[in-house]
């Protein structure tokens, strides 16, 4: 009896796994499993080609991503990361493009040297972060509304500054340099930005007060305010981190375009949001990781080339992001359930 | 027609992990009104839900008339005659008081809404309770206990056989629950029986027929009140086993002042000052609603107020972040909604209050962290094979146990604790003002805010009575105090 | 003293009253008056309030007006419904793809509601049986449906519209451009009678009041016997409805079926809900605001686009809802401190 006593603390003292870690392994597998399938029933799809593919094509997902899991996981929702990557966009292009060359309105810019026309979107970016932060932390206005008003908002002054088009002519030639240094294959130096982000990312959520403050709104608002956390100051700072990641993506993207188009990032919120979904964020806040949240991404990258790979029509992306992330809520509410018994 | 109007045998109800009801059984007669007591957690409430329909029984056998009685939801169980009036405020503000109390009993003409006698009917029966209510008026805008008399009046109105009475004064005040006598008294002349549950022991001895005892989700007796001897004789019976101790004076020693408050107000409180001194047990009782809770989470920097609070003679900022920096930790009243991360582990729940002292610019010391879990859950004696469990699996009084050493580990010298034992077993309430004692003993201040009188008389050395947002009086714990003077200035009597 | 404090707060809570009761009516006289004003070069014949240019107006608005006044049941019960853009988009391809292939109008009416009635019901589905959030279930199906019905459009092009083949018939323009009633079409008038037929829902009815109770205080209504679930599933499947009965009227208005036409629905209805002072949280709500909300709205869209480019819609439509949003908000903040 003693001795089973003692064997069970014995355990216990290695640590159970929480249940983060339980759906990243759960999910990984699932992502391995898709792999597999995809790569036996479409032709030429187990390849180098398409794992460099998965990264090339989904880093931008992975940066907003980053942003919309700390959100989540305080218990957030942020629809505007789309719109702000629009804003980005057009706006790196305006501020840099020459100032007098009176050929066409949309060929001129304000003429500024590149780092100050980056800095300054970034600027704007967060000025639609803070707009979040002002209704949402402050006047505790439900985040879905308000960020569905930024996100127009976002969206809208992409598309004044862009005329409703596009800007692309008379960019400076550095306008398409950070988007476009070669790693290797298709990788570009943006998809090594995105996993330096992740890393750090990481580290902030484990391993930070910062990224436990997260989890402490998220598990319950009003005992982390009665425990000295300054709740509102926090979700302000989250809202402007997503903001400000959004905008790196919009000017990472505008640059590997060499232009800056006033409808790019259009549901690329619902896609951040899939993502952290799948890898296993709850909108009731207290749960969810960026480890879970990549290999989200990866299995949303997988679903979607796959897609691809099978000659169905680009419309089915839709449809089957939706049903991914059905099916996804679905499975791990009830392995947690089963799990937790 | 059958003596027992309900008859419970051998009653079983398991939640995972525990058996809310073991074995139950006891009838009751018809035409009285039958009192149920216990201590949190002896299992009436999971007794009522079975009997309202609410949650279904294990196992087990009840007969309503003698014929066997299973409700499927509320409305079934007043179809079939058991109505309830139960504990939290079950109205809905956006509506009227008329609307409200024909919600769900409504008279339709293809699915339209129809005046009919029963509307009136009901209305009569709240305007014999409570005059004053206009039933045009939406009842957000009523006071507490206007819409616990809502409540009230929708349960008597319903005319079942069985009325369960789920602590229906603790928001009311002495002339309302005189009112609210008065009418149980009638109902019981009409024939009705009246399940009446409250902690308050007077009122069971004033107002029951018979008593039944629950004691760890087992029946402990049921017998006629005039067999009872005296209060002692039913808390005896609930507690089973003396855990009361008595309270034993202090020495007295040098009064140096740590917390005083300088008239301080809100919508709650009116016009606070006090004083607290370093090394006391300070007592704050009163009913619900007599603004404890407001007061405590002033002093905390929770809610807004005007006047002054200070420590060591210095202006708190308004913060709870402040207040903790300035060394003051609360245990608030509601566990699972303000004190406790349930979705986390113990081991950072602990951490939560003080993510200062196991970090170093920002970074979290894990080390630091898991040694303070541990050194906590020993001190404490949390029951927890794991410091890696989440908190939401532990038992009410471990639960709370984790709030305390979240405070303690905040490093605070003042404690405020706002009903720390509520919802917990006998066991863990011993345990918890042991753990009072021996923090007084290392030389922290207490603040201990109660509605039950019996544990501040057995720890505090000085009481201060509220009612109605203000302080009535304030009394040295001794042997000269006397509980019935206690209860007449809390209910809004005249201080002596 | 403090009966004289108490007068003050119950004055103050009356004026609170009012300004709520009014303020939506205020700010569509404010935004019309401003309009008539302008001498905008896309009004015809000069004046924005000249009776043609109302009547045009009217008819081009009536999805908009129909989705936001249900939209506001969905506000009551403190839910969301983030998919009737979708659902609008859909079912406007669907009632294009139907007539084209010679349905009659009736018929394609019905399959069209049914339509929307089945979709409603996944909503409900998700929400309430599967207790999904109601962002995250409607965001699911807002993209599904969406994706559904670029679908249906063929690959190549890029809306329902006339083939060699088949030729969309004269009648298909007729319920929402024919004028049969003062400029008014068939669809406006289906509007308004949906507005009045919402309305006595609402305060007439079990169902009515079983919304508020459901929003209001959600565990007071199933103790007194009320199946949420089943109400609050109504609602959803009412809004579905009415999302496709408002794709009828778009897919009339427009003759073709474009698959995008819903975008953003939904962020409008939010704001007429909000101009109309709903509260989120649930509870309270008038149909016939948001209904004027919606008004407001319109009014705005086809003001704005007549004095300044197309491209400023978007940006326009979210300060229009941050408005509505900081509005909102400084009313019912009053109202919980009285």
């Amino acid at each position: 009896m003693r001795k089973n006593e003692s064997n069970m603390k014995n355990r216990s003292l290695a640590g159970k796994l929480s249940n983060e870690s339980y759906l990243n392994r759960v999910m990984f597998l699932v992502l391995i499993t898709l792999f597999a399938i995809a790569s036996m029933t479409i032709k030429n799809y187990f390849s180098t080609a398409t794992a460099l593919n998965l990264v090339a094509n989904n880093w931008y997902i992975v940066i907003l991503g980053v942003g919309v899991t700390f959100l989540l996981v305080s218990g957030h929702l942020d629809m505007s990361v789309g719109g702000i990557v629009a804003m980005a966009g057009v706006l790196s292009a305006y501020f840099c493009q020459p100032a007098n060359e009176g050929f066409s309105e949309l060929g001129q810019g304000l003429g500024m040297p590149y780092g100050v026309a980056i800095l300054l979107t970034l600027l704007c970016c967060l000025v639609i972060g803070a707009l979040n932060a002002l209704f949402i932390a402050k006047m505790r206005v439900a985040s879905i509304i308000v960020t569905l008003g930024t996100m127009s908002i976002a969206r809208g002054i992409g598309q004044v500054a862009a005329l409703g088009a596009q800007r692309s002519a008379g960019l400076p030639d550095i306008f398409g340099v950070i988007g476009n240094v070669p790693l290797f294959g298709p990788i570009k130096i943006a998809a090594a930005i995105a996993a330096l982000l992740v890393i750090a990312a990481l580290f902030i959520e484990k391993k930070t007060s910062f990224g436990r403050r997260t989890y402490l709104i998220g598990a319950n608002r009003e005992a982390a305010r009665l425990s000295g956390v300054k709740v509102e100051r926090h979700i302000a700072l989250l809202y402007l981190l997503s903001s400000l990641l959004a905008g790196i993506t919009g000017i990472l993207l505008a640059s590997e375009m060499k232009a800056g188009i006033s409808t790019r990032g259009s549901g690329f919120e619902f896609s951040a949001l899939v993502v952290t979904l799948l890898g296993g964020a709850s909108i009731d806040g207290g749960v969810g990781s960026v480890l879970g949240m990549v290999i989200g991404a990866m299995i949303l990258g997988v679903v979607s080339s796959a897609a691809y790979g099978m000659l169905l029509r680009p419309e089915w992306q839709f449809i089957l992001k939706a049903i991914v992330t059905f099916l996804a809520i679905i499975a791990q509410r009830y392995l947690l359930d089963r799990r937790n018994k | 027609m059958e003596a027992n109007v309900l008859e419970i045998k051998g009653l079983v109800k398991d939640y995972p992990g525990v058996r809310a009801v073991n074995e139950v059984s006891f009838e009751i007669k018809r035409n009285v009104v039958h009192c149920l007591v216990g201590e949190n957690g002896a299992g009436k409430s999971t007794l009522i839900k079975i009997l309202t329909g609410a949650c279904e029984r294990t196992c087990g056998e009840i007969l309503l008339n003698g014929a066997e009685y299973c409700a499927r939801n509320p409305k079934d169980a007043r179809e079939k005659g058991i109505s309830t009036l139960y504990q939290e405020l079950n109205v809905v503000d956006q509506l009227t008081v008329e609307e409200n109390l024909t919600l769900g009993l409504e008279d339709t003409f293809c699915g339209f809404l129809r005046k009919t006698d029963k509307v009136k009917k009901i209305i009569a029966v709240l305007k014999d309770l409570e005059p004053n209510i206009n039933p045009k008026e939406r009842v957000g805008r009523l006071s507490v206990a206007k819409k616990q008399i809502i409540e009230i009046a929708k349960a008597v109105a319903a005319e079942t056989e069985i009325i369960i009475m789920d602590e229906p004064t603790a928001a009311l005040s002495e002339s309302e629950i005189n009112r609210l006598f008065t009418i149980i008294k009638r109902l019981r002349e009409k024939g009705v029986t009246v399940i009446y549950i409250s902690h308050r022991l007077d009122e069971i001895f004033t107002l029951g027929d018979y008593v039944t005892v629950m004691r760890d989700g087992k029946h402990v007796a049921t017998k006629p009140i005039s067999e009872v001897q005296d209060r002692s004789e039913l808390v005896q019976l609930m507690i089973g086993r003396t855990v009361i101790e008595s309270y034993i004076p202090k020495e007295t020693q040098a009064e140096e002042p740590l917390l005083e408050l300088r008239n301080v107000c809100n919508h709650k409180l009116r016009d606070i000052s006090l004083t607290v001194n370093r090394g006391e047990i300070v007592g704050f009782y009163g009913l619900i609603g007599a603004g404890k809770t407001e007061l405590a989470r002033a002093i905390y920097g929770a809610d807004d107020y005007s006047g002054e609070i200070l420590l060591h003679g210095e202006k708190l900022g308004g913060t709870p972040e402040k207040a903790i920096r300035a060394g003051i930790a609360l245990v608030p009243e509601e566990r699972r909604t303000q004190g406790l991360f349930t979705l986390l582990t113990i081991k950072h729940n602990i951490s939560a209050m003080n993510l200062k002292k196991i970090s170093n610019l920002g970074l979290i010391n894990t080390t630091r962290e898991r040694n303070a879990a541990k050194s906590y859950i020993g001190q404490l004696n949390i029951k927890t094979d794991s410091m890696d469990k989440e908190t939401s699996k532990l038992s009410g009084g471990n639960q709370q146990k984790v709030v305390f050493s979240k405070c303690l580990f905040a490093n605070a010298d003042l404690l405020i604790l706002d009903e720390p034992t509520r919802g917990i077993d006998v066991g863990a309430k011993a345990e918890i003002y042991s753990i009072v004692r021996e923090l007084v003993a290392k030389g922290k201040t207490i603040m201990f805010f109660s509605s039950e009188l019996p544990e501040i008389l057995n720890s505090c050395d000085r009481i201060f009575l509220l009612y109605e947002g203000e302080i009535k009086a304030e009394l040295r714990n001794g042997n000269d105090i006397n509980s019935q003077d206690i209860i007449h200035i809390v209910t809004g009597g005249a201080a002596s | 003293m403090s009966s004289n404090c108490e007068s003050t707060i119950s004055r103050g809570y009356k004026a609170k009253r009012i300004i709520k009761e009014i303020y939506a009516y205020v700010i569509l006289v404010v935004v019309v008056a401003v309009l008539s004003m302008l001498k905008g070069e896309l009004f015809q014949r000069g004046n924005f309030l000249f009776p043609a240019n109302v009547a045009n107006l009217l008819r081009m608005s009536v999805p908009i007006l129909m989705i936001s006044s249900a939209f506001t049941l969905i506000f009551i019960t403190g839910n969301m419904d983030l998919s009737v853009g979708s659902i609008l988009s859909l079912t406007t391809v669907v009632n294009a793809i139907l007539v084209l292939n010679g349905f009659s109008f009736l018929v394609s009416l019905i399959i069209v509601v049914a339509l929307g009635v089945l979709l409603g019901t996944i909503n409900g589905f998700l929400v309430m049986k599967l207790r999904i959030t109601p962002v995250i279930a409607t965001l699911i199906t807002m993209n599904a449906y969406q994706g559904l019905a670029r679908y249906l459009v063929p690959p190549g092009i890029s809306s329902i519209t006339n083939t060699e083949t088949q030729k969309m018939p004269e009648w298909m323009g007729f319920f929402s451009k024919g004028q049969v009633f003062m400029g008014l079409s068939w669809a406006f008038i289906v509007a308004i009678v949906l507005l009045i037929a919402l309305v006595i829902l609402q305060k007439k009815t079990v169902f009515g009041k079983y919304l508020v109770a459901a929003g209001g205080n959600r565990t007071a209504a199933e103790l007194s016997g009320i199946n949420v679930v089943k109400v609050v599933w109504g609602v959803y499947i009412l809004l579905g409805a009415v999302s496709a009965l408002a794709g009828v009227a778009r897919a009339s208005y427009l003759l073709i079926g474009e698959p995008y036409t819903g975008v953003g629905a939904e962020t409008e209805a939010i704001i007429a809900c909000l101009l109309g002072g709903t509260v989120f949280s649930g509870g309270e709500g008038s149909v016939v605001k948001s209904f004027v909300g919606a008004l407001i709205i319109v009014c705005l869209t086809f003001g704005l686009k007549s004095v300044i480019p197309e491209y400023w819609q978007l940006l326009a439509k979210g300060a229009v809802l941050v408005f509505a949003v900081v509005l909102n908000h400084l009313l019912s903040k009053e109202r919980i401190a009285s």
